[in-house]
């Protein structure tokens, strides 16, 4: 191409506006994801005082009853009206990221406000993370078709809008901006990245505006004393790795049998759940049903003995898959905290009774189990950490945060292969991208398919009879100049016979090659990039970064064909 | 990477001028387009400001309820506490606080409704965050005090109730704290952590205005401590203030009569008497004085007649009581006695009393005085002792008896004497 100062300075103003314009929808974004995740709240709240009274205790009839006829009505709302509210709203974002161009009704999230919001205030065992991340997804796309946005920029609108939406509902912006690159991007994009942030932020200002800034639950004082602690802190990580993939195989296994049953058991099936839910509730255990903060709240002041702590651990992990295979609409991401919050709680108590000298509070123990079936569950380690971290405000429990974290994952990744979320696609027949995998997978490199730079390698100083004296020794029909001071060329053994045809044989090749050069590449880069300039010349010199004119190898068209070729068999 | 490719001149001019047309088409297409989104956003601006504004209405209304909902289950709590049912009442503050959950009162009420249901770890959970939250706040640093007063626990008890006494309070601030310092007295008593009571009730008593109840208050606790010198200071301080206080000079009385001053405590039982002339107890105690005050052989100011008259009083009362003893419990002295070895206490009591009965039957003065009045004092007391530990306290002249045995110095040094 050739770039005129002109068109230079055109391009650099298009994409400069476009930039900015970008990162100003992104705030609007994230103003209105805000505002929609605060009236998304205050619904739940308003729905749940409204059919289970203030405040639900055991032995309430409305525990029996409420869930199951609430259901009943939901189900035909869902099946009739918005048969895009059901199921996972990660799942959904992630398709209309890699399906749908970025296109997410605006009907499912009204869907998604109006049926999670009933069916969590109902009491099934769901959070509103999942349907707040896929409001404010279908908020942005909605944005970007009314800006008439590219296919491109309407694509990446999708996973800012999540970003918000989710950012909002957990009141924790660097998390939701992880989570949305870690699961729905997989990939650290500087185009995206700033627009995340953005929206992320401006979710959560409107948020904490109307709804103030405390957490969703209050942290007491955590602590981390001395490192001998930490055994303490890998069992929790390996029973919360167990719980994450029971809790995981529990949904894997029974979403399709029930699927697969007749189609008016659809109707049916959220209503068994919310009985079976009520019943839990009904005989002692009222805390299994809804998001359960306050709970986890009380957790972690101690307000529970570890066994039942234990118990409420299982009971949630039950609600909650009786809630999700009956494919009522609401989230995952609450039941997680709360079964990782009891489950650490239950752990820690059990470890202070045998060893009473540990130092980690209750609180401590419920914290880490919170990032432990986070990083178990949904899979996502990075953000796992950093949830506890900004959830808590606490940075001396990294330590614990980071082992117990990493044994759940790895114990999760061996026992259960495929992630949650990908696991909900597949059964869905959706094949959309594995991000987890994507990140292990081992990359190609110019390395793995360079040559040995011997004997086709000219200096531009060199005659072109000097050079010509070269061509019987070498077969080679394609040799590379090292201009002065730097970079290369390349010449032909035909074009350098014909120089000594026309008697330029006196020339140096630097005064014989036409002006330009050729394109380089160093070892380290994926060997995708080599295929861009592999058909525009023979050879692509390969140097090294820190000394541009040693040649460390030479790149052609067939030897990165050859190594894909070998790769594929 | 650099990537250029030679291109003759002629090609370059024209696809110059292409990029050029196209370079201009796309700018006043973007410059369109700019106009539409700058409209776009004018709108979007607006919306902003309207949802805002509705969502603004909503959560005002949301926030109204919450609170009446709070302040409603807080209620409940209330009742369900005061008609003696702790466990309903701190479900009902749960759901308070579920709606309201930085209103420390709540807090402290569901904490108050722990511990008083028992579930002591919890609450103190609970406490100690509200303590974190605010250390100066009298009302939380009270509720630590009481939890740890229920456990037992003196040291942390002491700590909290301190800063009870010394923090923050709304409304009338010296009763509450004056209340506090009661309750920490009195916990300190019963824990049989006398010293520090002692050591609280003085710096109490110190810091305290003049006001007689709690003066009093503070005498009465004195005497609970057994620190009869201080409670005497007390309940004569309170007499100072109104001479006519029935209980201080009954106090003042009790105080002197503990203390072995006894004319000091027979004057304050008399004007206690006086100005409660129902009280049986005080009047039995003005009678114990008196006897005191005629049957005290160590008394100063007597004849060394009267102190042997006493003495030999005393001898001759201790003796009655051993022989109506010995008969109740069906003992035959006499022919006990002729045993070689004595069968029981009371025989060997017997044969004591005997052994020096002839010194005491001699009309000299002297007979007496050689015997030593306080080995026959010792005697005595023991033989008391012994008679009420098997026959039951003694009564009258047996008990005064009894009291000056067991305070020989007391009743030897005795100033008011």
């Amino acid at each position: 191409m050739i770039d005129t100062p002109m068109q230079e300075s055109i391009q650099n103003n298009e994409s400069t506006y476009e930039e900015r314009f970008f990162l100003v929808l992104a705030v609007f974004i994230g103003i209105f994801s805000g505002l929609a995740v605060v009236c998304f709240r205050l619904a739940i709240d308003w729905t749940r005082v409204g059919l289970l009274g203030p405040a639900p205790q055991a032995h309430d009839w409305r525990l029996l009853f409420v869930p199951a006829v609430v259901s009943l009505f939901l189900a035909a709302l869902v099946i009739h009206v918005f048969p895009a509210a059901r199921d996972s709203g990660v799942s959904q974002t992630k398709s209309a990221l890699y399906i749908y161009n970025g296109f997410i009704p605006f009907r499912t999230a009204i869907g998604k406000f109006i049926c999670a919001a009933v069916a969590i205030g109902a009491g099934h065992s769901l959070g509103p993370e999942d349907p707040s991340l896929q409001i404010g997804a279908a908020i942005a796309s909605g944005l970007g078709r009314r800006m008439q946005l590219s296919r491109d920029k309407l694509r990446l609108l999708a996973p800012v809008g999540a970003a918000a939406g989710l950012a909002a509902a957990f009141n924790a912006p660097i998390s939701a901006v992880l989570f949305v690159i870690e699961e729905v991007i997989g990939r650290w994009s500087a185009g995206v990245l700033g627009s995340v942030v953005l929206s992320a932020i401006s979710s959560v200002v409107v948020m904490r505006w109307f709804l103030g800034s405390q957490p969703l639950f209050r942290i007491p004082p955590v602590a981390f004393e001395g490192p001998v602690e930490l055994i303490a802190y890998a069992l929790l990580g390996f029973a919360g790795g167990l719980a994450a993939v029971i809790f995981a195989k529990s949904i894997g296994y029974f979403r399709p049998r029930l699927r697969a049953l007749p189609g008016w058991t659809q109707y049916l099936q959220p209503a068994v759940a919310g009985l079976l839910i009520g019943l839990i509730g009904y005989f002692g255990a009222p805390q299994v049903m809804g998001a359960g903060y306050q709970y986890m709240d009380e957790a972690m002041h101690g307000q529970f003995t570890w066994q039942f702590l234990a118990i409420l651990a299982g009971l949630k992990i039950i609600a909650t898959v009786l809630s999700f295979i009956s494919r009522t609409p609401g989230g995952m991401f609450a039941p997680t905290l709360f079964i990782g919050a009891m489950l650490g709680g239950a752990v820690g108590g059990i470890e202070h009774h045998f060893y009473p000298h540990l130092t980690g509070s209750v609180a401590t123990y419920a914290l880490v189990g919170m990032g432990v079936l986070f990083a178990g569950f949904l899979r996502v380690p990075l953000t796992s950490v950093f949830m506890v971290l900004e959830v808590s405000g606490n940075y001396s429990i990294i330590v614990p945060v980071i082992v117990a974290n990493t044994i759940a994952y790895v114990l999760s990744r061996s026992l259960q292969p495929v992630p949650i979320f990908d696991l909900l696609a597949r059964q869905d027949g959706l094949a959309l991208p594995n991000l987890e995998e994507q990140r292990d997978e081992s990359v190609l490199r110019v390395e793995d398919a360079m040559q040995s730079p011997d004997d086709v390698v000219l200096n531009a100083e060199e005659t072109v009879a000097a050079a010509n004296l070269m061509l019987e020794k070498s077969s080679a029909d394609v040799f590379l100049v090292r201009l002065s001071p730097t970079g290369w060329s390349s010449v032909s053994r035909k074009l350098l016979m014909q120089w000594m045809g026309e008697g330029k044989g006196e020339m140096t090749l630097g005064s014989a090659l036409p002006t330009g050069r050729l394109p380089h590449l160093h070892p380290d880069y994926p060997l995708e990039m080599a295929l861009r300039y592999v058909y525009q010349t023979p050879l692509v010199p390969v140097v090294n970064r820190a000394d541009f004119r040693k040649l460390e190898g030479v790149i052609s068209s067939e030897a990165v064909l050859a190594k894909y070729h070998v790769v594929s068999r | 990477m650099i990537g250029m490719t030679v291109v003759p001149q002629d090609q370059k001019a024209h696809l110059n001028d292409l990029l050029s047309k196209l370079v201009m088409m796309l700018h006043s297409r973007l410059q369109s387009l700019g106009r539409r989104r700058t409209l776009v956003f004018a709108v979007l601006s607006v919306l902003a400001i309207v949802s805002f504004l509705a969502v603004s209405k909503l959560v005002k209304r949301y926030s109204e309820q919450e609170r009446a909902l709070a302040r409603h289950m807080y209620a409940q709590g209330q009742a369900d506490q005061q008609t003696g049912r702790p466990d309903l009442a701190l479900e009902d503050y749960r759901a308070a606080l579920l709606y309201d959950r930085d209103n420390s009162q709540y807090q402290l009420s569901l904490a108050r409704a722990l511990r008083d249901s028992g579930r002591t770890e919890e609450a103190e959970t609970y406490l100690l965050k509200l303590w974190e939250a605010n250390p100066q706040d009298g009302a939380v640093n009270l509720a630590l005090g009481r939890l740890y007063a229920r456990r037992g626990s003196i040291e942390n008890a002491l700590h909290y109730y301190h800063n009870a006494i010394y923090g923050t309070w709304p409304g009338n601030a010296d009763k509450v704290r004056n209340d506090a310092e009661f309750e920490l007295v009195e916990f300190l008593l019963k824990a049989n952590a006398a010293p520090q009571a002692q050591a609280e009730l003085i710096s109490f008593a110190a810091a305290r205005p003049a006001d007689t109840a709690i003066q009093l208050r503070i005498a009465n606790l004195f005497m609970q401590a057994q620190d009869y010198e201080h409670a005497l200071v007390r309940f004569r301080e309170v007499l100072s203030q109104d001479p006519r206080n029935a209980l201080a000079a009954a106090g003042a009385g009790e105080a002197a009569f503990a203390l072995g001053r006894y004319r000091h405590a027979e004057s304050y039982l008399r004007i206690a008497a006086i100005l409660n002339p129902q009280d049986e107890q005080i009047r039995e105690l003005l009678q114990t004085t008196g006897m005191m005050l005629e049957s005290d052989p160590f008394m100063r100011g007597i004849s060394d007649a009267e102190r042997t008259r006493r003495i030999r009083a005393a001898y001759t009362q201790a003796g009655s009581r051993l022989d109506s003893c010995a008969k109740q419990q069906g003992i035959d002295l006499q022919q006990a006695s002729a045993s070689p070895a004595p069968a029981s206490d009371l025989v060997s009591l017997h044969n004591r009393w005997i052994d020096i009965k002839p010194k005491m039957k001699n009309p000299a003065v002297a007979a007496v005085e050689e015997e030593n009045g306080n080995s026959v004092i010792s005697l005595v007391g023991s033989i008391e002792q012994e008679t009420a530990t098997l026959c039951g306290p003694p009564t009258g002249m047996d008990k005064v008896l009894l009291l000056i045995s067991q305070e020989p110095a007391s009743s030897d040094t005795g100033a008011d004497k």
